[in-house]
């Protein structure tokens, strides 16, 4: 495969700015509109009391401390607004307070043990059709190809490709570590990305990891998009690309702009070379996993629904 | 790509593995460690490794599990709201057979061991409930937080949910029968875990 290495010039990026631009635009103004009217809870206010707290905050505590206050500013804003009429809203849940045997034998952890809640699907029609196509994807294309590729390619070759695609996108780690407030993270990625790309062999090796225990930042657009209120707006089972939300989708489309491979590697095919190169490789890593998720459902559908939107609020939580 | 590491944090789901670390641990986590020890030394018995003795290697690790999982209470959880309309030969069969499907799933995982580490985390004990936080890193150095949500039952800590990377295994079977039970009925639900059982032996 034979790939132009090309610096980052700025026409190029202009380019992609107008074609990326306008459906990131689009993406993020609806994630927010949507977040307005899904949970009405962080108004006008909210956003001029934190802007003017956090800046400070950040830079005159700990990292650990900024990203608390950054998060405590919001969650209180929404308290307030959220819950107006309520003087105080009472902490406990009716179980506790409740003073009967059962209350006193509540499972504490579980915050309503019968919760059938979940991620609004009005979209369920297309997602189930999607997901269907992305079944096929897989059985028909995608795991015949991972698998000849895994028969060619030993486990530990894959692992360091699987490296150096992860170290590639060091910036969108980075920078949803910035946005969160995490600066801690923030200066481990950087710190990451220069050890693991110069005495890792370009990322093909995290010494980092291994030799320093500098852990990778497991940050991402749609998670800092949460960290700032934004609800996940509803389920998108998207073709080629798996179970999302609208939140997360609208943070896919933002990291195309921080995603290194697009602003070296230009021409169009080498890029979906590589593309390509890494989406076979990380299958190929992970074959099995899939038909075990469809070998334990009864509804493999809401079974991925369910699991990807419990997988992402601890994500978020973290 | 299809659901990137999602996928990865649903496939080991259930994975039991060779016990390390030596923090300090409680009961519950005794408990834990136990079963899991328990597990991996029948897995590991040579003794059982050829093909024919598939069988008797279930059976034993069947028996093992058996122990440590309150099916019923995982059942009930599972259920929910859908619990208390059931009636007492409904509630049988239910958790005859979510019993079976839960442990064909883990018997899955548990023969595929191939030394992967468990490392035991944390400890947190309220009255009765318990979690235990576990960690299992695989040879791939990739680490996967697995909690375990235990309930004390006479001398005994028992396993009522595990979650994986905060996936709950209850939660999500939860969701997928409230779904089928709301769009058709229970009668439908009990039909389609019945031929999931069959498919799976």
């Amino acid at each position: 495969m034979s790939a132009t290495i090309q610096p980052f010039d700025a026409l190029t990026f202009r380019k992609r700015s107008l074609f990326v631009g306008a459906p990131v635009s689009f993406f993020i103004c609806l994630a927010f509109l949507l977040n307005f009217f899904v949970m009405p809870s962080l108004g006008g206010e909210a956003d001029a009391a934190t802007g003017s707290m956090a800046p400070e905050a950040a830079f005159l505590v700990s990292d650990t401390e900024a990203h608390e206050l950054i998060r405590l500013a919001y969650s209180e804003n929404q308290a307030a607004q959220a819950n107006p009429i309520r003087e105080e809203p009472s902490r406990a849940s009716g179980r506790t307070i409740d003073a009967s045997e059962d209350a006193k034998d509540a499972d504490p952890w579980e915050d309503e043990p019968e919760s059938m809640d979940s991620i609004p699907d009005p979209l369920e029609p297309m997602n189930r059709a999607f997901f269907v196509f992305n079944d096929k994807m897989y059985f028909w294309f995608l795991k015949p190809v991972g698998t000849g590729y895994g028969m060619v390619v030993p486990e530990f070759g894959r692992v360091c490709i699987r490296n150096f695609f992860t170290n590639l996108i060091m910036p969108i780690r980075a920078i949803s570590c910035l946005l969160q407030g995490k600066f801690e993270g923030f200066g481990i990625e950087l710190v990451r990305c220069v050890v693991n790309t110069t005495a890792g062999f370009l990322g093909f090796q995290d010494v980092a990891r291994q030799g320093l225990g500098f852990e990778i930042q497991d940050e991402d657009l749609g998670q800092a998009f949460a960290f700032y209120g934004i609800g996940p707006g509803f389920y998108l089972n998207l073709p080629f690309l798996g179970p999302s939300t609208l939140r997360d989708t609208a943070g896919w489309v933002g990291e195309l702009y921080l995603n290194p491979l697009d602003y070296m590697v230009d021409d169009f095919w080498p890029n979906v070379g590589f593309r390509t190169l890494d989406i076979v490789n990380k299958t190929s890593l992970r074959i099995g996993e899939y038909e075990a998720l469809k070998k334990a459902a009864l509804d493999p559908y809401v079974a991925m629904r369910d699991a990807y939107y419990q997988y992402r609020l601890n994500q978020i939580e973290k | 790509m299809l659901c990137k590491r999602l996928t990865m944090v649903l496939f080991s789901l259930f994975m039991l593995v060779a016990a390390e670390s030596v923090s300090v641990a409680g009961e519950p986590t005794e408990h834990v460690r136990k079963t899991t020890d328990k597990i991996i030394a029948i897995v590991m018995d040579p003794g059982l490794k050829e093909a024919d003795k598939a069988r008797e290697k279930s059976r034993q690790i069947r028996s093992v599990v058996d122990e440590r999982f309150d099916w019923e209470e995982m059942s009930k959880r599972t259920l929910a709201r859908h619990w208390k309309d059931r009636t007492q030969n409904e509630k049988n069969e239910f958790i005859d057979l979510f019993g079976k499907l839960l442990e064909r799933t883990y018997l899955d995982k548990v023969e595929g061991y191939s030394g992967e580490k468990v490392l035991y985390m944390d400890e947190k004990v309220e009255g009765k409930y318990a979690i235990v936080a576990v960690k299992i890193v695989t040879q791939q150095e990739t680490e996967v937080q697995v909690d375990y949500r235990l309930q004390k039952k006479g001398n005994e800590w028992l396993v009522y949910d595990i979650s994986i990377e905060g996936v709950s295994l209850i939660n999500n079977y939860r969701k997928q029968f409230n779904s089928i039970i709301t769009r058709s009925s229970f009668k439908d639900l009990m039909e389609k875990l019945r031929s999931k059982v069959e498919e799976q032996n």
